[in-house]
């Protein structure tokens, strides 16, 4: 046999079911385990893998592993399998044996990390390396059978061992895989270091990938997203420390938010379709509690760590958050005010934003003002499937019938929900964003302000729904429209004069001061704040036409009243300055 | 913190998801787990006093950082911290100094005088090198350089 034969077999014959031996699991058990140990003892010698590689693929070929895709399946399942026993024997003895953590990990890591590569070299030689682009196939084809073996595994152990579960084999598993697929093993150029073993990687020189998978990268990273999503935390709850470690691992992060070859120029947002859905998945998954202010140990930490999470792609990717921010506000539960002002508070970063508190602040003078902002298609989506889109697009372009303002407060509800439940806060986030896209499609951004914004069936909308909501109702209206202050754009500034106008045209005033709580209470958070709610509340309390003083709800206790004060003063003194 | 839709009943399924994180948190993730393996220097995170430092000095990972070393923490950090990216500084550091890394000694050698020969596949002189089973320097005379065991890559 041509040894580098072995590798060419791998695939071809995986396709082929022919010649498909009934082998029993006892059997292929003991052939898997005595391939595992060779491996791990040929991967710790002081040859380098490459080297011993073809070697090894013919013993694997000798002992039928890799005849049919039955076996190869079977193979990889059963070698996982013993790679997790092997480091719960170790994690579980490490206090019998007196082992310190990093010790007991460290050994399971050399059981880890050896598979880890076998995965890394049976998908880097399967197939053909003529370096056509078909050729790509078969390794991503093995690699998502491995990957899905691996997400497989860990599903079923966490149903077994429950709370014994231990995300420690599969975590690193995964995240060695992605180290050696995306940064490749990059050494320092430094050939056969024996005794520094053969992983010299940095990570910090993109031109050092293995050009074998850079035609590949954005299929590589599609496969981990797809094993992420088969983990997830609703569906294996005990993995969702990881998971959410994995997500923010800063390789993960800037392969799939700025692209695998990205430059300081050129980033690519090609990864982002990928990277969202995980990121909601998480918050999704901590709505329920964070909504009912559960936060046990365990979810406070899950939180601060996806404030973490949130707080990175701020700072570094905040052209992501502006761009899938109504996803996210339609995941974000209402009361958690400080992860949706992450959130709304991205901008991006070739934009300069004026200091809202500048004294007599011209927004409609800004340039960008009249720019609309990105995203938003999916959420609009939720729109299309509605029974009540013909009559909505039929009122917003005649004004009539008026029925069907008295109709739409039952639309927006659940058909069975229950108290605190009876909306649906993702249709109303829809719903006042088309109707405040179709409004400034109408008057043209460059002409937003408060009277051209009124007597429409934009406004006509927006008004029923503050007076014929209730309160529950009407909150998650008003946030709605809050969502959208933001930076500087024609949505901000639109979202900011309707809010304004709802305020000082409201005949109660019970809707007044629910919109003074919803500005207020996204104020005196921490920061960051956004900087379309900030304008908004300052013009609210410095315009005199909104005779803000005047009501009684600013007085209606004494902490109240303090804390007015105190913010009118912050933006009085910001103002002398 | 603040419900203003009220609490809602937790469906049995989130209950059961709770269970588990609460016992996911005892087996918790350490920073070793997202990590290459380091055999020399492992990572061991234990409480350290407020008034010591916490952190790393700043630009302690620039290049500069790095030329302001002595030889001696350069080949440490080269021989010690393999596959980081301090390893790579270090490496860097140590070029500029004009020493050169000998494949197959796995050395970093710096000549001693101008070399007696020079020839388009080796130099022989005097060399000064790092011996890093005696940890330190050495001299060796009448060494030949062979250049295919010159470890030649630019390192941007």
């Amino acid at each position: 046999l041509n040894p580098s034969d072995g590798s060419n077999f791998l695939m071809s014959s995986a396709m082929s079911v022919a010649s498909r031996e009934v082998e029993s699991d006892s059997e292929l058990l003991e052939k898997t385990e005595r391939l595992m140990r060779d491996w791990i003892n040929l991967y710790h010698s002081n040859t380098p893998p490459n080297k011993v590689f073809h070697i090894y693929v013919q013993s694997m070929n000798q002992h039928g592993i890799l005849k049919t895709d039955d076996s190869i399946t079977r193979f990889f399942r059963l070698s996982t399998e013993l790679c997790v026993d092997n480091c719960y024997r170790i994690l579980n003895g490490q206090h019998a044996n007196n082992a310190s953590v990093l010790e007991a990990r460290t050994k399971c890591f050399q059981t880890l990390d050896a598979f880890a590569h076998l995965i890394v070299m049976l998908v880097k030689h399967s197939g053909s390396n003529t370096g056509s682009m078909s050729e790509s196939t078969p390794k991503i084809n093995l690699l998502n059978k491995v990957l899905g073996i691996i997400g497989g595994v860990a599903i079923h152990d966490q149903e077994i061992r429950n709370e014994e579960f231990q995300h420690l084999p599969y975590y690193r598993i995964l995240i060695i895989l992605l180290m050696e697929l995306t940064l490749g093993p990059n050494n320092l150029g430094l050939p056969a270091m024996n005794n520094f073993q053969h992983q010299l990687g940095f990570g910090i020189n993109p031109s050092q990938v293995d050009p074998l998978y850079e035609s590949i990268q954005y299929q590589v990273l599609n496969a981990f997203c797809q094993t992420l999503k088969l983990l997830k935390p609703s569906k294996a709850p005990s993995f969702a420390f990881a998971w959410l470690d994995f997500i923010g691992h800063r390789i993960f992060m800037e392969k799939c938010l700025n692209g695998p070859n990205s430059t300081p120029s050129i980033i690519s947002t090609k990864g982002w379709i990928f990277y969202a859905p995980l990121l909601i998945e998480i918050i999704k998954f901590l709505a329920p509690f964070l909504r009912n202010v559960e936060l046990p140990h365990s979810i406070d930490l899950l939180y601060k760590g996806t404030l973490k999470v949130l707080l990175i792609l701020l700072h570094d990717f905040p052209e992501f958050l502006c761009e899938y921010c109504y996803e996210l506000c339609d995941a974000i539960p209402p009361n958690a005010i400080q992860m949706r002002n992450l959130v709304l508070s991205a901008f991006p970063r070739n934009m300069r934003l004026p200091d809202p508190f500048t004294p007599n602040l011209k927004i409609d003078s800004l340039p960008e003002i009249i720019q609309s902002p990105k995203g938003a298609s999916n959420t609009l989506s939720a729109l299309a499937t509605v029974p009540f889109r013909k009559e909505l697009d039929s009122y917003l372009r005649t004004r009539s019938p008026v029925t069907f303002l008295c109709e739409l407060r039952g639309y927006l509800q659940n058909p069975n929900g229950s108290d605190g439940n009876r909306y649906n806060i993702p249709l109303i986030n829809a719903l006042v964003l088309f109707v405040g896209q179709s409004a400034i499609q109408a008057i043209t951004p460059k002409h937003i302000s408060m009277s051209s914004i009124a007597h429409s069936s934009h406004m006509d909308i927006f008004q029923n729904l503050a007076v014929d909501l209730d309160t529950e109702g009407r909150y998650l209206f008003l946030n709605a429209i809050a969502n959208q202050l933001r930076y500087p754009n024609s949505h901000t500034h639109y979202f900011s004069c309707t809010l304004l106008y709802i305020f000082a045209e409201s005949n109660t005033e019970a809707i007044q001061e629910q919109i003074t709580r919803v500005l207020l209470e996204r104020l005196i958070v921490n920061r960051p704040h956004p900087w379309g709610l900030l304008v908004t509340f300052i013009e609210l309390i410095k315009n005199q036409s909104f005779k803000f003083w005047n009501h009684e709800f600013v007085r209606c206790a004494p902490e109240i009243e303090k804390l007015f004060e105190s913010v009118a003063r912050s933006c009085m003194q910001q103002q002398q300055k | 913190g603040v419900a203003p839709l009220g609490p809602v009943q937790l469906p049995k399924q989130c209950l059961y998801q709770l269970h588990m994180l609460e016992a996911a948190c005892r087996h918790t993730i350490y920073p070793v787990d997202s990590q290459r393996l380091r055999p020399y220097l492992p990572p061991n995170p234990c409480p350290t006093p407020s008034y010591y430092p916490q952190q790393a000095l700043q630009h302690s990972d620039s290049v500069e950082f790095f030329h302001r070393l002595s030889t001696e923490t350069l080949f440490f950090i080269f021989y010690f911290m393999e596959g980081t990216k301090a390893q790579y500084l270090a490496a860097k550091a140590l070029k500029k100094q004009s020493w050169r890394f000998h494949t197959k000694y796995m050395m970093w050698f710096q000549r001693h005088e101008e070399p007696k020969t020079i020839t388009d596949e080796y130099e022989q002189g005097t060399y000064v090198y790092f011996d890093y089973e005696k940890w330190g320097q050495r001299k060796k005379e009448h060494f030949t350089f062979e250049y295919r065991y010159l470890e030649d890559r630019e390192l941007n």
